[in-house]
């Protein structure tokens, strides 16, 4: 106690000394304060995008182990060269062709936080006419060829027309980044509901309104029907440069759910379907241990999991350098202050040499000095440290709502966008649910820049300080001999 | 008479002079509860050094020197010098930024004194030197010298030690001063049953001493 009440004394009679070690404090916790908010916000931001921008793995093809594997030797003549491309294009047929179990069984994993996929099969229809560049109102300013002709769907069925069934909201990625936006009706929410969305071209052609039915047909076998209710009307977001190649793909393009298109599907057995399958992994470090796990569950070696990694990074990465930019200077900062103080507490420890040898004489332990003194240095810290944590708030605030507002702003935008490309369903805690819209909420309180966690950090920041420069004093104390020190004085 | 400190064959040379250069060499004093002791001897005959020995400031000695019949190197120094011995020095050895009561108060807290009001005490201590209250609350830079003495001796007797150990402690101070000191001085080994050791030039100490023990400068 009477250590407590030494150290206090000694602060208040001594203000020169400690308001120098106080200022060094004061401006190493201001600039630390700062550059751990900022460090901080980045890291949320960061994790921000790295939330709203799921690390999505899929399934494509290895063509680096294809071209190893396939790859037509020198020696071969015309006709095996022949037969071994051919051999190679059944295999890459082969291998990607998933199939629904499969999807399951690989999304049954630890690494992945949701699944889902996308579905496609070429259909004709009765009494349907097929949207085409020749028939469609932009034909004479595009000056498009003719695309009358049925289309062959993967080279496999002449359709007229592509039925796409999505097995969750999320799957709709169309819909998610805008490409495709609702114009009348609205997407059922319904995974079981014998429901479609079509193109605003396809709805003109054939005058068809919301709530009237289509029936489709299997290119293999003319029994095989089933009817659609319009639900929907869907307009596509394009410039001119690509109309024309968006339109074949997109005006004939008929949206349901994934469900329909599988019960479609499931009596003909020939029918070629393209199953996409999109995995949201818990975390970008697992990409390597999910692809593992594939194997070991059986994926070809012709196949390889393909992620969106490089493209999350790349929108991180203007961010990351403000975060290791506020790292290195607060590292800077610290080194440089903690220098300093070690230079003035031992400075000042000589200039305390007779009060160590008076105390000492008089019977003082090493060990209670040494307290005394850390004690004075952690209060002049703490005290300090209040203060520029103080400042730091009111300076960090600013800056990283500065950083801060701009996302969040983007954030509730690209909701409200999502929201509408879906036809508006008032339905929030559904669109909460979709990938790529989620944890705004994570940003509503921008105002905590100097959170507990820096509060916390400071604390770390002022102790490792206290010590730096209490160390000072601990060597000094141990080293001086009282008897010295007066004979000295003397 | 109870003896109290007891030097057998104590010798001390510093650690970077040669083999036989000692500073003390073979001292054998002895020093009783209830006396005034003198230690005269020419500058630099060791007087100061044997002060530093007994009080266990200096601990790299032959010989052997006994507190109450224990080894001085089977005690713990600071407990020593905080519970059975206090050091008056010529140069006073306050705390400049402590008030004269602060600096009594300090020292009784060193040696975990028991007494509930430790600022009555000390101001007790201040009168039985000579020195009023009004004393207590002023720094000691403020204090003459004399006045800076006093409360030196009133800091070493605050933890009530059995032997006062003062080097030169009237060197700086005047003959009526010097006086006043050394009847407190006596007072303290008559009165109090007190060991007092005093290291001094002064004849006027020597002469007021029960004891004087006089270092001759050692030669090789």
């Amino acid at each position: 106690m009477y250590i407590l009440k030494n150290a206090l004394i000694s602060i208040t009679r001594n203000k020169g000394r400690n308001l120098l070690i106080g200022i060094i404090i004061v401006v190493i916790a201001l600039s630390s304060a700062v550059t751990l908010a900022i460090r901080n916000s980045a890291s949320s931001l960061i994790n921000s995008y790295e939330n709203k921008y799921d690390v999505k793995a899929t399934i494509g093809v290895n063509r680096e182990n294809m071209r190893g594997g396939m790859r037509p030797e020198e020696s071969m003549s015309d006709e095996d060269r022949d037969a071994k491309r051919e051999e190679m294009q059944a295999v890459f047929a082969d291998a990607s062709n998933i199939t629904e179990d499969e999807i399951n069984k690989y999304g049954d994993s630890k690494y992945v936080k949701e699944y889902y996929y996308q579905v496609s099969v070429g259909v004709n229809a009765e009494d349907l006419e097929k949207a085409s560049m020749e028939n469609s109102e932009n034909n004479d300013k595009m000056g498009g060829p003719e695309n009358g002709g049925r289309e062959k769907f993967n080279g496999m069925n002449d359709s007229d027309f592509t039925l796409t069934g999505y097995s969750t909201l999320s799957a709709m990625e169309d819909f998610i980044n805008g490409r495709y936006k609702i114009t009348d009706g609205k997407i059922s929410t319904d995974m079981n509901d014998n429901s479609c969305v079509i193109s605003e071209e396809l709805a003109t052609l054939n005058d068809i309104k919301l709530n009237d039915e289509i029936a489709f047909i299997d290119p293999n076998n003319e029994d095989n029907k089933i009817t659609l209710k319009v639900a929907g009307i869907y307009d596509e977001e394009s410039d001119t440069e690509s109309m024309m190649g968006m339109f074949a793909a997109s005006a004939n393009n008929i949206i349901t759910n994934a469900n329909v298109v599988n019960n479609f599907t499931k009596n003909d057995e020939d029918i070629h379907k393209t199953i996409t399958p999109t995995f949201i992994l818990t975390d970008k470090k697992d990409v390597q241990k999910f692809e593992k796990e594939l194997t070991s569950k059986g994926m070809s070696e012709y196949l390889t999991v393909q992620t969106n990694l490089d493209e999350v990074e790349n929108s991180t990465k203007t961010i990351s350098n403000v975060k290791t930019f506020a790292t290195t200077f607060l590292i800077i900062t610290l080194i440089i202050g903690g220098a300093i103080l070690f230079v003035i507490s031992m400075i000042n420890i000589r200039e305390r040499k007779y009060e160590i040898g008076v105390l000492r004489t008089i019977g003082m332990k090493k060990s209670h000095l040494t307290m005394q003194f850390v004690c004075e240095l952690l209060i002049v810290s703490f005290a300090s440290l209040l203060i520029g944590t103080g400042l730091g708030a009111m300076c960090s605030v600013p800056v990283s709502n500065h950083l801060l507002e701009s996302e969040i702003s983007n954030s509730e935008t690209q909701k409200q966008n999502v929201e509408n490309n879906f036809g508006g369903h008032g339905d929030k805690p559904m669109f909460d649910r979709i990938s790529g819209t989620v944890e705004v909420a994570a940003f509503d309180s921008i105002d905590a820049a100097v959170d507990l966690k820096v509060l916390l950090e400071l604390l770390g920041i002022g102790v490792a300080l206290t010590l730096v420069s209490a160390l000072a004093s601990m060597i000094s104390i141990q080293k001086f001999s009282p008897l010295t020190i007066l004979k000295e004085r003397s | 008479m109870k003896e109290i400190l007891k030097l057998d064959n104590v010798s001390y040379r510093y650690a970077d002079a040669e083999k036989d250069d000692y500073v003390l060499k073979n001292i054998n004093y002895k020093f009783e509860l209830g006396k005034v002791y003198a230690i005269k001897g020419r500058s630099g005959s060791g007087k100061t050094t044997l002060l530093s020995l007994i009080s266990g400031l200096e601990t790299n000695y032959d010989g052997k020197i006994t507190y109450d019949n224990q080894d001085l190197k089977n005690i713990n120094l600071d407990t020593y010098r905080n519970t059975y011995v206090g050091i008056v020095f010529q140069s006073y050895n306050l705390l400049p930024h402590l008030t004269a009561s602060e600096n009594i108060i300090l020292s009784m807290d060193i040696s975990k004194t028991k007494e509930k009001d430790k600022k009555g005490k000390a101001i007790k201590l201040m009168e039985s030197v000579g020195l009023n209250k009004n004393f207590a609350s002023r720094r000691v830079l403020k204090l003459s010298g004399g006045e800076q003495q006093r409360i030196a001796i009133a800091r070493s007797l605050s933890y009530n030690p059995k032997v006062i150990l003062a080097d030169e402690p009237t060197g700086n101070l005047d003959k009526e001063t010097e006086d006043e000191i050394l009847n407190i001085f006596k007072s303290l080994a008559h009165k109090e049953n007190k060991c007092v050791i005093i290291v001094t030039h002064s004849k006027n100490v020597c002469d007021e001493a029960d004891k004087v023990y006089e270092l001759k400068k050692h030669k090789n």
